[in-house]
């Protein structure tokens, strides 16, 4: 193993990281990617300065270890992007903004609303049936409400 | 080998063990709890995220999309006693992952649990019948229970469905054939009414047909009295006609018109089709002879009374017999 690695060095590690970027297709999400850059990284280097195989190992896991802030920035440049669903398994976020009326008073600050042909918690001001509210904010499974 | 080789292998092992623990892809539809030294910190979402190595660990792989439950079947016994089977889903949706992860210890058998106590219990305030029939209310009264019931857990039930409301087979026989008892019953009704309206009609009937022929009767009666009395008015009008008319006019007109009659009578006789010869009784014969001297002597018997000529006009055959001697006038 070590002396497959030794002899054949260089390309080694750029068939190691092309092989690991590969499996980044069969196994998404599993930051392959980015180990088999790093590898990549290590056998351009070991063109140029050919160093020995234990300081290649640890360029190797030093790239590796500064691929996660770049990684980091390019997800987070990703997480800006608005997605085709923003409200996706986020049904609460998505009422905020509409206008319902009331089928039943709001008592004490709590009450329910008829929304899609289920019942959703309401917070807010009291308020007799037959009153439009606003969802102001989504909390949770509970919403809260002021008058529109 | 020497210590650095090893050092070097070791070391790349860890960052890459590192690295896969510090680097956590969650997938779309759940969120995941991270817990520091076992505590929970924070709610990973969907997409890429980072972790702190050796001080955080992924606690509970929630899932946020909306789930189905089924819901066992359970023997239910309504408030008039009959002993039901019924089964039903439950729909519900994880809104907050901590919670659901940490508030309730195994969620789905609880809400499981919560749903079919529910159903017990609201099926059991109602008769079968209103089971039965009023399958929107009871969803409706279970959903608003259950859910507040699993707002602490950071859920929401969506829905709940009774599927199968399955009475004991006796009773559905009992329930068949109360229906077909219903039935019956109705169409004897409906047939007694149309007897009885037929017979009411036809009562209806006979009774005006009754009215009218009486009506008629009465009518007619009525106007047969009217002509009764109409034809004695008449006559009587004749009569006093006749009686001025002989009181100013002379016998022998009166006399003449008895006797235009009498003959006119024989006449008659004699043309009867079914006789050939017709018996005359000699008095008859003889009265022939002496109609002429009858006007003779009613005028010198009577004189001027126009009273008594009319007597002898109403009656031509009070005539004196044959041989009888004429009244002489005084």
């Amino acid at each position: 193993m070590t002396d497959m690695f030794v002899t054949l060095g260089t390309w080694n590690w750029l068939i190691f990281g092309l092989v690991l970027m590969a499996l980044e297709l069969v196994a998404p999400g599993v930051f392959l990617f980015w180990l088999g850059l790093a590898a990549v990284l290590v056998g351009l280097v070991s063109f140029a300065i050919s160093p020995s195989w234990q300081v290649q190992l640890l360029m190797f896991a030093v790239f590796a270890a500064a691929a996660v802030p770049v990684w980091r920035r390019l997800a987070r440049t990703d997480r800006t992007a608005q997605a085709n669903s923003p409200f996706l398994n986020r049904r609460a976020e998505a009422l905020v903004g509409r206008v319902f009326t009331l089928e039943k008073p709001i008592i004490d600050g709590s009450g329910t609303v008829r929304i899609d042909d289920t019942v959703w918690r309401v917070a807010g001001p009291d308020a007799p049936a037959g009153s439009r509210v606003k969802i102001v904010r989504a909390d949770g499974a509970s919403l809260t409400v002021a008058a529109a | 080998m020497t210590g650095f080789d090893l050092f070097a292998i070791a070391f790349v092992l860890l960052v890459i063990v590192t690295l896969f623990a510090g680097i956590k892809t969650v997938p779309q539809g759940y969120d995941w709890t991270i817990e520091r030294f076992g505590k929970y910190t924070r709610t990973l979402s969907p997409g890429l995220s980072l972790i702190v190595p050796y001080f955080d660990r992924v606690g509970r792989k929630m899932n946020m999309m909306e789930q189905v439950i089924a819901i066992p079947e359970q023997e239910v016994i309504t408030k008039d006693n009959a002993s039901v089977t019924v089964d039903g889903v439950a729909f519900f949706q994880v809104f907050e992952a901590a919670k659901a992860s940490y508030e309730v210890t195994n969620l789905e058998n609880a809400i499981t649990v919560l749903t079919m106590t529910n159903i017990r219990s609201v099926m059991g305030s109602m008769d079968l019948d209103q089971v039965l029939s009023h399958r929107d209310e009871i969803n409706e009264r279970l959903l608003r229970v259950v859910d507040a019931a699993v707002s602490p857990w950071g859920v929401k039930v969506n829905r709940i469905e009774i599927k199968d409301i399955v009475p004991p087979a006796d009773l559905v026989e009992a329930m068949g054939r109360q229906m077909k008892a219903e039935r019956v019953k109705r169409a004897d009704i409906l047939q007694a009414e149309g007897q009885r309206q037929s017979d009411i009609l036809r009562a209806e009937g006979a009774k005006q047909s009754q009215i009218l022929q009486a009506e008629g009767r009465r009518e007619a009666a009525f106007r047969d009295a009217e002509a009764r009395e109409r034809s004695a008015e008449a006559e009587a009008k004749a009569t006093q006609m006749v009686s001025e008319a002989i009181a100013k006019g002379d016998v022998a007109a009166l006399n003449y018109f008895i006797a235009d009659k009498y003959i006119k009578a024989f006449g008659q006789l004699a043309d009867a089709p079914n006789q050939k010869v017709i018996m005359l009784p000699i008095e008859a014969m003889s009265l022939l002879s002496s109609l002429a001297g009858i006007g003779e002597i009613a005028k010198a018997t009577f004189g001027e009374s126009a009273a008594s000529a009319l007597a002898a006009a109403r009656r031509p055959t009070s005539v004196p017999p044959a041989g009888s001697p004429p009244p002489v006038t005084p």
